[in-house]
């Protein structure tokens, strides 16, 4: 019996480091290329010829407006994950503890609406931004309104884990005299730190990818492009040779604070998840 | 049942949000300085006292900014470029220019989709030019321009600014075309296709060309005597296709295709930034700098080799290619006249030459063409040896292009590798089927 | 209120009609106050001393009235041809004339005010009503306070969702009704705004679609590019969802060291964004990329893989490609679950004499499908609409000559469609098919969600 387990142990372990090495793999490769001194686009062996901090230095340089791209996908991040998380504990908390007529219908038809090809709308978007002078310099702001703006519709993860709150403590707070304002605020928000952080983590999460709708609204005007406009624009077309190794080191710069705030924050990323994702 | 004041608000804040736009187009021109910085505003907006008075000069006064799009290599260049304009030119004093980089490819879709956000000079590569048209984000160029367009470029160049008798763009370069790269210790004799890929698979090393390429193909057809070309109104449509792809020339020119991607040495792309194991390489001048880091000492540059049919060396023909400067729709005469002037000061022979020496693009224009220093530029000479069997690249829809990336897809994956001529002469009777439905 | 829900278009005939009978009745019987709101929204209420909310429904019909006379109406106008001015040009300068897709856009923001205000003129009437029965009844109105403070008690719901549905509603639904009338138009690369017009065309776009009109193999490219989308929802879906189960119970087995290293490692696929490790995974396994370098090197192979190029290859390397993202994902979701199974369960099935693999398909399995069944079902419309893997990798290439309208091996219907609008500025197709694929997936998605067990008994978990 021992010895079959240990065996089984042994295999375990190969497959996981097999697993380890797949998944580990491209991230060695960009960390690699990253640091490239040769020029050029991609190559066909890993290993540098030579090493060198040019790529970076290059990110820094007058030459390049990184820091910029940068600074804005930020503001855009802080902004987006923080609004989101409000809206989105609101809506939860309507839908999951409040009882009110169509409130089946709303979450039909939310889940519904989600279901439209998005881009499709993206012209419509893109001249109601223009409406309110949200597109080209004002691209910032304006992709942070997007992104907030259907948040609510986002409600899913969050009520499920707000269901799993028992009742009970409600309507005990409730014969106490507390408003609902108060239950919010002062019981369930602090019951469920797993899924704000949760629900932060992925709104901070996911404007460093955004390329598609940014790069509608942004336009002809590189001082409002974020990472991934600016970016992809390096392997995409034709005016930027020699790029790739530059881009690589760009999307490691990106890469390292994102992943370091999630380790940091796994814990409760799974806490929020397994608590709410599942029950919808 | 007690009243849904709660709702009512929300509809309050309906009305507020829709009520603020509302006012705001109302007044477009006073909106435009920034509410963040009124103290650094004022003096650039050159008369802001003086706005009521001039009530008959319309919106002249609101728009100053001449915006520029150009791809990224010269931004620099074309902000010196048009400083220097300005000074030659002060009764446009007044006007600010600003340049931002926006690909060519970018440019067209972005024009396209908000001909009022886009820029208002922008630099494109000619086979967008009927998209730009038909959405009517060009204006066509004055008379007296026209005139000059045509006296001092290539005629290729003109025609390529051309749709139907109209000429609505300036021609910037005339080096849009391909040739090859290789690598001399790899490849001695760069003459056949055959010769080259023997050498390329000798040395394990690769051949790049983009077959899927609507660009690139016709060096195939072309070559072996095919024609494609489409006729275009003024409107920017196409009204008819002259195609015989499908034909004994046309099958010839697909089996080579068919061929050389089964070579084993074949790659299918046209990048050298994205070519890793490359001694020989069909691409253009503007990645001159690129392959001459790749390749090193043993960089070298030919025309396009020849092909065998039935035994015969056939000389690959191909596209020349050309970058165009247009100029968008203007509501505003002062600053449509403007524009006219700074566009073609930025396409004049000078400043090609003087673009030609800064970052290397192969000017259209006549005179900058006899230059001696254009004359000894490696790459751009063998553009011109292969110059004489090219035809200069005329207007194609953009169907063209997409049909013409599955026909190579299709070649590339092997879909044609057991068939016979039949078979291949009713997959080019689509194709030119599909070309021909494309003009109506 | 206990009202039964109207199900069914005749219901809401009747629902419909009895509104009307009831705004006639309070007008026959109400006083001068509640008269004058039909006009004055909020006239009632000021005078009863409701002073919050007679404010809010009078500054909703200001606003409201504003909106439509200073803005909308010049633009609701011209809903029913979409503008009739065509741009010209004199001596080169152009002047612009009507632009139908801002008439189009603003006509149904209008509309959407219109409505919005005579919802709130209804619920103005309603209240009147309600008052004025009150005081009969000799009972006493609520007081402001009393208004204001149950915003954050008993309809604290409506505070809560107001701002959310403002924003849903202004940014979602108004550019979805959009995009549904731009498939009654003729919106096409020959009619683009602001140069040309465009104007309604019927049912026109749908009939070119369905019939003739279209000629080459449309209807065939459709069907492929459908089939393969059905087909990489489906394995994109369950590969990862079960591979992703067999990671996690493999990192939880017992005995076994540095569980949290292992996850660690698979998590930081979630954390890199997508546009830098999936551009640089599609070169990877380019012909002349770094995969194929190697094994010929070790001489695995003699001639590259042409993962990208050909069709089958590409599939797999995307439905595989996207295991690499996947099952991070789902590990992390079964690693929690995993926990929450009764360790009883497995006790006593160890006693009955079960296996490993017994256990799992009898205890494992049906706990995580029951509990997982609103996630699949997300994951799946979630990679029916997955634009950004195809995108970022191969761009739904490679094309073939046996497909028609630009699609390639590897698109699906979102990806297809992208291309469609923003290469050919196809609008008024690329709404049809938009609206077709719309339908389909969102009647599966809700007969399937609504049947789903967990869904069922919402209030049995609370």
């Amino acid at each position: 019996m021992k010895r079959k387990m240990i065996r089984g142990n042994i295999l375990a372990y190969a497959v996981l480091v097999i697993i380890s090495i797949i998944w580990l793999f491209p991230f060695v490769g960009l960390v690699l290329q990253s640091f490239r001194g040769e020029y050029g686009g991609m190559v066909n062996y890993l290993i540098p010829k030579q090493f060198s901090l040019d790529n970076y230095k290059f990110l820094f340089g007058p030459d390049c407006k990184f820091v910029r791209w940068y600074l804005n996908t930020l503001v855009i991040a802080v902004f987006v994950a923080i609004i989101t998380t409000v809206v989105v504990i609101c809506v939860s908390y309507a839908l999951s503890r409040m009882r009110f007529k169509g409130r089946k219908l709303l979450m039909n038809s939310w889940l519904v609406l989600g279901m439209f090809p998005g881009f499709l709308t993206m012209i419509c978007l893109y001249f109601l931004l223009k409406l309110l002078g949200l597109t080209q310099e004002g691209a910032v702001p304006g992709l942070i309104l997007i992104s907030v703006a259907s948040s609510g519709m986002g409600y899913y993860v969050c009520k499920g884990y707000f269901d799993t709150i028992p009742k009970s403590l409600d309507e005990a707070a409730i014969i106490d005299g507390a408003s609902r304002a108060q239950i919010l605020w002062k019981m369930t928000i602090p019951l469920s730190k797993p899924i704000i952080i949760y629900t932060a983590l992925v709104a901070f999460m996911a404007p460093w990818c955004d390329y598609i709708f940014a790069s509608y609204v942004a336009f002809g005007f590189s001082d409002s492009y974020n990472v991934a406009v600016a970016m992809t624009r390096w392997v995409w077309t034709n005016d930027y040779q020699g790029y790739f190794t530059r881009f690589c080191a760009g999307g490691i710069l990106v890469a390292i604070p994102v992943t370091a705030l999630f380790m940091a924050l796994q814990k409760y990323y799974v806490e929020g998840v397994t608590g709410g994702a599942v029950k919808g | 049942m007690k009243k849904t004041l709660a709702l009512v608000l929300a509809l309050v804040m309906v009305f507020a949000l829709v009520a603020c736009t509302g006012t705001k187009t109302e007044t477009p021109v006073a909106d435009e300085p920034k509410a963040d910085a009124p103290v650094a505003d004022a003096p650039v907006a050159d008369e802001p006292v003086a706005d009521e008075p001039v009530a008959d000069e319309p919106v002249a006064a609101g728009d100053q900014t001449i915006k520029i799009w150009v791809a990224d290599a010269i931004v620099d260049f074309t902000k010196e470029q048009a400083a220097a304009w300005q000074a030659a030119n002060p009764e446009f004093a007044s006007f600010t220019i600003q340049v931002e980089a926006v690909g060519e490819g970018d440019a067209a879709g972005n024009v396209t989709t908000d001909v009022e956000g886009a820029a208002d000079i922008f630099g494109f590569a000619q086979d967008q030019l009927s998209r730009i048209v038909s959405a009517g984000a060009l204006v066509e160029l004055s008379e007296e321009n026209a005139a000059i367009v045509k006296a001092e470029n290539d005629a290729g160049s003109v025609a390529a600014a051309t749709m139907g008798d109209t000429v609505y763009a300036y021609p910037l370069t005339s080096d849009n075309g391909y040739f090859l790269y290789y690598d001399k210790s790899v490849v001695t004799d760069p003459s056949t296709l055959e010769g080259i890929i023997e050498a390329c698979k000798a040395a394990g090393k690769n051949f790049y060309m983009e077959i899927n390429s609507g660009w690139y193909q016709p060096a195939f057809f072309f070559g072996n005597g095919c024609t494609l070309t489409y006729e275009t109104n003024d409107a920017g449509k196409y009204t008819a296709c002259n195609v015989d792809y499908a034909s004994e020339k046309g099958v010839a020119a697909l089996k080579t295709m068919i061929d050389l991607a089964n070579s084993g040495a074949f790659v299918n792309g046209s990048s050298v930034g994205n070519a890793t194991n490359a001694a020989a390489i069909v691409d253009g001048t503007w990645d001159a700098s690129a392959a001459k880091e790749l390749f090193g000492e043993n960089y070298a540059c030919a025309k396009l080799p020849t092909f065998n049919v039935n035994g015969t060396p056939v000389q690959m023909s191909g596209f020349g290619g050309f970058k165009l400067l247009g100029v968008k729709p203007q509501t505003d005469e002062a600053k449509l006249a403007a524009c006219d002037s700074l566009a073609l000061f930025l396409s004049s022979g000078d400043v090609q030459l003087a673009r030609f020496k800064a970052v290397g693009w192969g000017p259209s224009n006549i005179a900058a063409k006899a230059d001696e220093a254009v004359q000894a530029d490696e790459a751009l000479t063998a553009l011109g040896q292969q110059l004489a069997f090219t035809v200069p690249q005329g207007q194609y829809p953009g169907d063209y292009w997409t049909k013409a990336t599955a026909l190579g897809d299709s070649v590339i994956a092997g879909e044609y590798n057991n068939a016979d001529d039949a078979a291949l002469l009713a997959a080019l009777q689509q194709f030119q089927d599909d070309c021909i439905s494309y003009a109506k | 209120m206990g009202k039964k829900k109207g199900r069914g278009i005749g219901a809401a005939f009747v629902t419909l009609w009895e509104d009307i009978k009831d705004i006639f009745t309070t007008f026959k019987e109400g006083d001068w106050k509640t008269r004058l709101s039909f006009l004055i929204m909020g006239f009632g209420e000021l005078m009863r001393g409701q002073f919050a909310r007679g404010l809010a429904l009078l500054g909703i019909q200001t606003a409201a009235n504003l909106f439509i006379v200073k803005f909308g109406w010049q633009y609701l106008k011209d809903f029913t041809t979409l503008g009739t001015v065509e741009t010209h040009k004199v001596n080169r300068v152009t002047q612009y004339g009507d632009n139908s897709f801002f008439i189009l856009l603003y006509s149904l923001l209008t509309i959407v005010v219109i409505a919005l205000l005579i919802l709130a003129w209804r619920i103005n009437v309603r209240d009147n009503r309600n008052c004025q029965r009150k005081l009969s009844a000799g009972e006493k109105l609520p007081t402001n306070r009393r208004d204001l403070h149950s915003l954050l008690d008993e309809h604290f719901d409506k505070t809560l969702l107001a701002l959310p549905m403002l924003g849903i509603f202004v940014f979602t639904v108004l550019p979805i009704i959009f995009m549904v009338c731009i498939a009654f138009t003729n919106y096409d690369v020959d009619h683009q705004p602001p140069a040309k017009l465009f104007t309604w065309v019927g049912l026109q776009n749908f009939k070119e679609l369905f019939g003739i009109g279209t000629g080459g193999n449309f209807g065939s490219t459709f069907f492929s590019v459908l089939g393969w989308t059905l087909i990489w929802a489906f394995f994109a879906t369950f590969l990862t969802y079960f591979l992703g189960m067999a990671v996690a119970i493999l990192i939880n087995k017992k005995g076994l060291k540095l569980k949290k290293l292992w996850r660690t490692i698979l998590v930081m696929t979630i954390a890199v964004p997508q546009f830098v490790s999936l551009l640089y995974v599609g070169k990877m396994f380019a012909v002349d990329g770094i995969v194929n370098a190697y094994l010929m090197q070790w001489g695995w192979i003699s001639a590259p893989i042409p993962f990208w190029t050909n069709a089958t290859l590409a599939r797999i390397m995307i439905i595989v490609i996207n295991l690499w993202i996947g099952i991070p994902y789902t590990m992390l979701i079964v690693t929690g679950l995993l926990m929450n199974i009764p360790s009883e369960l497995y006790e006593s099935a160890r006693i009955d004499g079960a296996n490993a693999f017994q256990m799992f398909r009898k205890i494992t399995l049906p706990y995580m499908l029951f509990v997982t069944g609103p996630f699949l079902l997300t994951q799946f419309i979630g990679n029916l609409n997955n634009f950004n893997v195809i995108f970022l990798l191969n761009q739904g290439n490679p094309k073939s000559m046996g497909l028609s309208n630009g699609a390639g091996a590897t698109d699906l219907l979102i990806t297809w469609l992208y291309k469609m609008t923003i290469n050919d500025s196809n609008y008024k197709i690329a709404a049809v098919i938009g609206i077709m694929v719309f339908l389909v997936t969102a009647i599966i998605s809700l007969v399937v969600y609504n049947a789903m067990p967990s869904i069922k008994d919402e209030e049995g978990f609370q």
